[in-house]
């Protein structure tokens, strides 16, 4: 069961989602995310309304790497490799995405642009799954060559955070910088772990569950930037791309910019989580939502609900 | 007429009261769309307004308001604008440079203050103001031997808030970094940016020359000493990401010479420019107008004009359009786009000041170094 959650500001609804799983166990907490501030708990004990205990992944991850250097080059290298990948995708994917919204705005005889549209858009998807191919590929190869290495301190960490899971009536997992999140997860093991848990996800954290991670902000500092993808997720919240800060961090007014976010992105359906949204899984199944939007092909908002 | 003085002087002269009262009232120098009016309170035989924008000319009288202390001037002045001016007050044959009284904004830059218009709908950058949840990085200095010039050189260093020896750090050098923290406020722009997450925790490099007009004008041993010398000291004592993607050098006006010319000198060994009013003096024909400290300055200029070459991987240039080196930012603008850089290049309803390259820093640096924020999802 999962319960995907929006920003917990300002008004925070975990302990109601606490509720709706209705455990005895204890409560582990994964906020990772906020890197050096993670284990700042106070306030999320407050809101909760319960006890946890947070497993402390990050300081966890850098004592692993102070104390396993060959483990620490091995990450350190396939990071590397992730970030030039993202740049040469990046290359791609710019004169992709130009067109096909080029295509999204122009006018011409309907017959002959929406073969037009369709061909550009399935371009973009093909580059997303070829970059999503190459991400794999890089993980897989680093997981082949962590299985070689002898890293008994990682392994005794990795341990420690296994029993605290299993223990767990419920995970949470807060937002924060969803790659070092995911990698965090990804480095003590927890992807099956976290499938056969009640988890209850916010904002980087929900999306750290879904099969793609996708980036996004329509008005950066610096500017309009193309969404791009990130990552394969965990892959526990199956068929959708969450927007944590929808509200705030997509171009709505553009339908036809949303619009093709959304038709790049389908099947999946791509889910906004603001403050105060909730979106209840079980099985692969909705069983409810609340204050959550799906992007329509048109590029509109339209209440998330059982189909 | 500006509405507040028509209100002033609508019915005759106004008693000492009255102009007291509408001294109170407002904030000086007025400004309203598209216009704005300044007010010189005093006794004097000349007033002149004085600013720093070119096309105008620099000084314009002021008027006297009948009857009263008052000198008054309204001009055109597109919404947004800002500049930096004095009076200049004429008494018994004497000319004094004064500021605004009347006008608590000052800006300050190594010749002194003064004082600053700011025309209608021009708000100062929040993030260029301290923000009391921002975590404060830490500067400090160090002294290392230049044999270039055969001299010892201090550089202050900016480590970002949490700085760990454990991880890579991205490295910005800077041309008059003194200059740049003090009137600027780099340091605080620095922090509110990272904490932002709009730009990413980084170690910041600051030079200051003591003798710009020959070193930053296309100096051989100014090249070698930032490209070569600093770069390997830093490398040394600080854990910087080895990228030059990751490595970029920044610099107004002469500074911004300074770091094209370094550039030219080492064709990507620093990944990102921030180039500011840069002094990119150049002739097509014939000696140019600007003096002899220029002649070296135009001489590197036509040289990279007549053989262009990518310098880098991107480029952020700004300047102000109410300086004339608007003419030669320009101009240079569609060379370096030819050489396949990504350039980005910003006017600004500014002048040649240290104000008008704070206020562009947000869009500079998080464009060169784009933050975690994209990443960041609370």
């Amino acid at each position: 069961m999962q319960i995907l959650l929006g920003p917990q500001n300002p008004a925070p609804n975990l302990s109601q989602a606490i509720e709706t799983i209705n455990t005895d166990g204890s409560i582990v907490v994964i906020t990772a995310g906020w890197r050096d501030s993670e284990g700042e708990t106070d306030e999320l004990r407050e809101i909760s309304g319960h006890p946890l205990e947070d497993l402390m992944l990050y300081q966890r991850a850098e004592e692993v790497f102070a104390n396993e250097p060959a483990l620490h080059d091995l990450h350190r290298e396939r990071q590397k490799k992730l970030t030039e990948l993202q740049r040469l995708y990046r290359i791609r994917l710019t004169p992709t995405i130009t067109a096909a919204r080029k295509l999204m705005k122009t006018r011409a005889e309907s017959e002959l642009l929406h073969l037009e549209q369709r061909a550009a858009i399935s371009q973009l998807r093909a580059l997303d799954s070829h970059h999503l191919r190459r991400i794999r590929g890089i993980h897989q190869k680093f997981n082949l060559q962590r299985a070689e290495l002898e890293v008994p301190r990682a392994l005794v960490q990795r341990d420690k955070v296994h029993r605290l899971v299993e223990k767990a009536g419920v995970v949470l997992i807060a937002g924060g910088h969803v790659a070092v999140l995911l990698n965090r997860i990804r480095l003590f093991g927890l992807d099956q772990l976290l499938a056969e848990k009640p988890v209850i996800a916010w904002s980087a954290g929900a999306m750290a569950m879904t099969e793609r991670i996708v980036l996004f902000h329509h008005s950066a500092p610096h500017g309009k930037r193309d969404s791009e993808l990130l990552d394969a997720g965990l892959g526990i919240v199956r068929r959708r791309v969450l927007l944590p800060h929808a509200g705030t961090r997509l171009d709505w007014r553009n339908h036809k910019r949303m619009a093709l976010f959304s038709r790049r992105f389908s099947p999946a359906t791509c889910c906004t989580l603001d403050n105060g949204s909730m979106i209840h899984i079980d099985n692969e199944q909705l069983i409810t939502s609340k204050r959550s939007s799906i992007v329509t092909r048109t590029g509109r908002k339209r209440a998330l609900t059982k189909a | 007429m500006n509405t507040q003085i028509e209100n002033l002087v609508g019915d005759g002269t106004p008693s000492a009261g009255k102009i007291g009262e509408f001294i109170r009232a407002n904030r000086f120098p007025l400004a309203e769309p598209g216009h704005v009016t300044f007010v010189f309170q005093g006794q004097a035989d000349e007033v002149n307004l004085r600013r720093w924008i070119s096309g105008l000319s620099t000084a314009q009288a002021m008027q006297a308001l009948e009857g009263t202390d008052l000198w008054v001037l309204r001009m055109e002045l597109p919404d947004k604008s800002r500049f930096e001016y004095k009076f200049e007050v004429v008494r018994g044959g004497q000319r004094d440079l004064v500021l605004d009284s009347l006008n608590e904004v000052k800006a300050h830059d190594p010749f002194g203050a003064n004082s600053v218009c700011q025309g209608y709908g021009y708000k100062r950058p929040s993030w260029t103001l301290q923000d009391p949840e921002a975590r404060n990085g830490t500067l400090s200095g160090f002294q290392m031997n230049s044999g270039a010039f055969e001299s010892q050189r201090d550089i202050q260093v900016y480590l970002p808030a949490r700085f760990r020896r454990s991880r890579k750090y991205p490295l910005l050098v800077v041309h008059d970094g003194a200059d740049y923290l003090r009137y600027a406020d780099f340091k605080t722009v620095l922090d509110n940016l990272i904490h932002r997450l709009e730009i990413p925790a980084m170690i910041v490099a600051m030079t200051q020359s003591p003798d710009r007009l020959v070193e930053y004008t296309g100096d051989q041993r100014h090249a070698r000493f930032i490209g070569d010398e600093l770069l390997q000291e830093l490398n040394t004592k600080f854990p910087l990401i080895d990228s030059n993607r990751a490595r970029g050098l920044m610099g107004a006006s002469l500074g911004g010479v300074a770091t094209l010319h370094i550039a030219r000198q080492y064709p990507h060994r620093f990944g990102q420019l921030l180039l500011q009013s840069g002094s990119f003096a150049f002739s097509d024909l014939g000696q140019h107008q600007k003096g002899p400290i220029f002649d070296p300055v135009v001489r590197f200029v036509n040289e990279y004009r007549k053989n262009p070459f990518a310098l880098a991987e991107k480029i952020y240039m700004s300047c102000g359009v109410y300086e004339s080196l608007i003419y030669e930012n320009r101009s240079l603008l569609p060379l370096l786009q030819a050489q396949g850089m990504q350039v980005n290049f910003e006017e600004a309803r500014d002048a040649h000041n240290w104000e008008n390259w704070r206020d562009r820093l947000r869009n500079g640096l998080s464009w060169l170094y784009p933050g975690p924020l994209w990443m960041v999802y609370e």
